[in-house]
């Protein structure tokens, strides 16, 4: 996600957010260089990111403000134009309101998307409100998201008991879906999930009942990847029925009842 | 979720619509409009790593009919090597859909084949109760009277009965797949899904072969008879016997030879197979125990995005009916206009559209400014043509049969016409409110021919009467909608002259018959639509132009439509047989240009068929493919028309050549 560097801005009507990213070569003061030429040419980083691409190469995406009469493609082909750079891409956000280094915004290796929390919890409610089986629908949903998020991690990193819940913690902080406390026991398959802040609960506004199926479905996702079994996750309270946060049970999912039953009716 | 077939076999009681992948799609039975028993029926493999569902596209395929018949074969081809064949097809005698997956492999593969089922039986997806009776390895669904089964050879070792969309997912049968393995829960109720599952251990180039029932019944001891005494029976022989059925049916069918066609190139196959194909498929849009037809099978039964087409429109079937007693099928004639008597409502009229059994459909038609009224025009012109067909005993009896109904609906189009032109009404297209050019050119054909009716059933006065009315409506119509810029308004909207061009002011020609060619003023009135029609609505793709339905349209895009296209060409042949003969007379250039731009509309029409030659409704003007409503029968009764037309061109052609 490092890639994926974006910047929110007010409006200001004389100037322009624009973002360089730098491919350069690495060597003894070479960023240096860089940083100088720009603090010489005004252009003053807001924000900034250093990534190395190989061992000789790195790569310098920053985001500045500025004025609007100011040209940025002369700016461009001068920072291009020093020694330690090999290529310079550019881009401009006209009203500041977002813009991307990379597009499209990736999250765990798959293409993704930003969205208010409203819009996404709008949808929810269209759900609930309009569709049979919705509370079932939502849980299929986020099902899908969460396997795939632990089938991401196992194929990017060593994933095990000691840190199968501090990842997805992470992943929920970074993507803004709320802070998580994960206490699971990984020989039982049993436990409970926190979830403070859920962007569902917080926005979602009062209800009867927990709305946060789609968040337990991801879990329960995430959880039966990871463990190789079915796990069953239920929220069991929910911030937007007026708790302080959200609690989803852990579980076992149980196995199918007895077969032997005999069966009814005009066949037999 | 609008899914659109490729492809659709079935037999009188069943209807299965399916995508190109061999997905079905639709499960009708028993009728053609109700019930639709099928949200999902696929089949996928689980190659020991993970699924593959066959309506992935990951998979390629090749899907068309086993020559002159209903039987569907499709071919599917993984990236992996993996290929299986599918035949489809359902029994003449049961309504059972017998689907063949044989499944080979260039690698080996140890895994499963798995098929999986989510039914709405009753059109519904509550109260369904599942379950799977391990004894007799039967897989049954059912709501009320209505019970679909699947059962399989070999035997399925294995099965799931879960909950399609609940919190607890781990028993819906889709999610047990995934690991390789299904639960072997044996029943549940609510909104579920179901499993089959067995082993397939392929060596590299092996082949494995799965034969799979699905059945519909309305009892459970009949579903398990039905399925037992199916599978009994050697595949090959109900391959037989269901090829043979289509066959036989085909050979009754009036025979072409469009003699002298040899020039074009491939032409005459092409319009044989086209001939053949429009009538396997009314077939199947026919309910056999109603007389009436669906529109086309239903794809889109909440309406997002139409009104969907599972219903019977007496506009279509009349000019469907008519296709099919000229192609060498009366039976459809009479089937149809006993629904009709049946149907017709207290006032004389018929209404916007029916179910089968003939209840009245959803409707936005429901009062007289809303009402369609060519529908019943459309009706009595189809009741006169029949007539005129029918010899001896057989024209007697059907004259007697719908006399009191032909009055009836005489008398409302007099009621609705006093003015000279119909009262405010909807359109064909049901979209506008207005007084059209195609709607009085129906109710001109309606008196017509109940005029004639009436004086072929002794009612002379009646007939002088109807017959002075329908005069009165053609002079009419010319008044006031006949454009100097040489094409008739689309009628009159919002109580002003609307001159938008519209491809259905054709009807004043074909089939209505208002204008003739034999009258020299219409003769060039009816040459000028033509021209008109060309130039203002082609839309060119695949290689040529169809034609829309009207100017500004933006139903579904405003794509070229099959039936205003055949419409046109039909426009063409009739207009050409129409002149006078003689190759060297001063009318064979312009018959000759006519019969030439016919064939490239109905070649055209050929192109944006599916895979399988299916006729659609529309083509879509981007892409050429079908579009919209598949098949669409009005577009397949003006293929036969068309077609049947063209062979008696070729025939005089031959004859003067001769």
């Amino acid at each position: 996600m490092v890639r994926d560097l974006c910047m929110f801005a007010g409006f200001n009507e004389d100037s322009r957010i624009v973002w360089f990213k730098i491919t350069y070569s690495k060597g003894p003061g070479s960023l240096s260089v860089i940083t100088d030429f720009l603090e010489k040419e005004n252009v003053f980083i807001k924000f900034g990111h250093i990534d190395n691409i190989t061992q000789d190469t790195g790569e310098y995406s920053i985001f500045t403000e500025l004025k609007k009469d100011v040209d940025i493609e002369e700016l461009a082909h001068k920072i291009e134009g020093l020694e330690v750079v090999r290529a310079v891409e550019h881009g401009i956000s006209e009203f500041g309101m977002i813009y991307s280094v990379d597009f499209p915004l990736n999250v765990i290796g798959v293409r993704g998307v930003m969205a208010r929390s409203l819009t996404i919890v709008d949808i929810i409610k269209t759900l609930n409100q309009s569709v049979p089986h919705a509370e079932g629908l939502l849980t299929l949903s986020g099902l899908r998201g969460g396997s795939h998020a632990a089938k991401y991690f196992k194929s990017i990193m060593p994933i095990n008991d000691s840190n199968f819940a501090s990842m997805i913690a992470e992943l929920y902080r970074a993507v803004g879906w709320g802070i998580l406390e994960i206490d699971c026991n990984p020989e039982t398959y049993e436990g409970k999930i926190i979830v403070k802040d859920s962007f569902i609960a917080d926005v979602y506004g009062s209800s009867d009942q927990p709305v946060c199926a789609f968040m337990s479905g991801y879990f329960a996702g995430y959880l039966t990847e990871y463990f190789g079994k079915n796990i069953s996750v239920r929220e069991v309270s929910c911030k937007a029925t007026g708790k302080s946060v959200c609690e989803h049970i852990i579980s076992l999912a149980p196995s199918s009842p007895g077969q032997e039953q005999q069966l009814r009716g005009e066949i037999k | 979720m609008i899914r659109q077939p490729n492809v659709i076999l079935g037999n009188d009681e069943l209807l299965v619509t399916m995508g190109r992948k061999g997905e079905i799609l639709g499960m009708f039975y028993p009728r053609r409009d109700h019930a639709q028993h099928v949200e999902e029926s696929i089949a996928c493999i689980h190659t020991g790593e993970r699924l593959l569902w066959t309506n992935d596209n990951e998979w390629h395929s090749i899907q068309n009919y086993i020559e002159d018949t209903n039987i569907v074969s499709t071919k599917l081809y993984h990236d992996s090597g993996i290929r299986i064949s599918i035949l489809d097809l359902v029994h003449p005698d049961v309504p059972v859909l017998i689907r063949r997956f044989k499944i080979q492999s260039q690698q080996k593969i140890s895994g499963k084949f798995f098929y999986y089922s989510n039914f709405d039986v009753g059109e519904t997806s509550k109260k369904n109760s599942g379950f799977c009776d391990s004894e007799a390895r039967l897989l049954a669904q059912y709501w009320q009277d209505y019970y679909i089964g699947i059962y399989a050879l070999p035997e399925f070792t294995e099965w799931q009965v879960g909950k399609a969309m609940d919190t607890i997912w781990w028993t819906n049968s889709k999610y047990d797949m995934e690991d390789g393995k299904l639960q072997r829960n044996k029943e549940d109720i609510g909104n579920i899904n179901n499993a089959a599952g067995w082993d397939l251990h392929l060596e590299a180039d092996g082949a494995n072969e799965f034969v799979i029932f699905i059945g519909a019944a309305s009892s459970r001891s009949l579903l398990y008879k039905r399925m037992r005494e199916l599978s009994k029976l050697p595949l090959e022989h109900i391959f037989e016997k269901t090829r043979e059925y289509w066959v036989m049916w085909l050979s009754k069918k009036h025979v072409l030879k469009m003699p002298g066609i040899e020039g074009y190139n491939n032409l005459r196959q092409e319009l044989l197979n086209a001939y053949n194909r429009a009538l396997l498929m009314l077939y199947l849009l026919n309910d056999h125990e109603n007389g009436s037809f669906v529109a086309a099978p239903e794809f889109d039964s909440n309406f997002e995005k139409c009104g969907g087409y599972g219903f019977c429109w007496n506009r279509d079937a009349s000019e469907l009916v008519l296709a099919l007693k000229h192609s060498g099928y009366p039976e459809y004639c009479d089937g149809f206009f006993k629904w009709c008597i049946r149907t017709q409502l207290p006032d004389g009229s018929w209404f916007q559209r029916y179910w089968l059994d003939g209840n009245i459909a959803p409707s936005w038609g429901n009062f007289d400014y809303s009402t369609q009224i060519d529908e019943t025009g459309s009706t009595l012109h189809a009741m006169d043509v029949y007539y005129r067909i029918l010899e001896g005993l057989k024209k007697v009896e059907f004259l007697e049969e719908v006399w009191v109904s032909v009055l009836r609906a005489a008398e409302y189009l007099m009621k609705r016409t006093k003015s000279g032109l119909h009262e405010s009404c909807m359109d064909l297209w049901e979209t506008y409110y207005g007084i059209f050019t195609y709607t009085n050119s129906s109710i001109y054909a309606g008196l017509m021919g109940a005029s004639h009716l009436a004086e072929e059933n002794g009612e002379s006065g009646m007939a002088r009467r109807w017959k002075k009315r329908a005069e009165f409506i053609k002079q009419a119509t010319i008044d006031r909608f006949w454009l100097q810029e040489g094409y008739f308004a689309k009628g009159i909207i919002h109580e002003k002259l609307d001159k938008t061009m519209d491809a259905s002011v054709l009807g004043a020609y074909m089939p209505f018959g208002m204008l003739s060619p034999k009258d020299p003023v219409e003769r060039d009135m009816i040459l000028f639509l033509i021209e008109n029609i060309q130039k203002k609505l082609s839309i060119p793709i695949n290689s040529g132009y169809g034609i829309k339905r009207y100017e500004n349209d933006t139903y579904i895009d405003g794509n070229p439509w099959i039936v205003t296209t055949l419409w046109l060409s039909e426009a063409m042949f009739a207009f050409a047989l129409d002149l006078p003969e003689g190759e060297q007379g001063q009318y064979a250039e312009e018959a000759k240009k006519l019969i030439s731009e016919g064939i490239k509309c109905l070649r055209w029409a050929l192109a944006g068929a599916t895979s399988t030659g299916l006729l659609p409704e529309q083509v879509d003007k981007s892409t050429g493919k079908p579009a919209w409503a598949i098949p669409l029968g009005w577009s397949g009764s003006l293929m036969l028309d068309n077609i049947i037309l063209f062979d008696k061109i070729c025939r005089r052609n031959a004859g003067s050549h001769e």
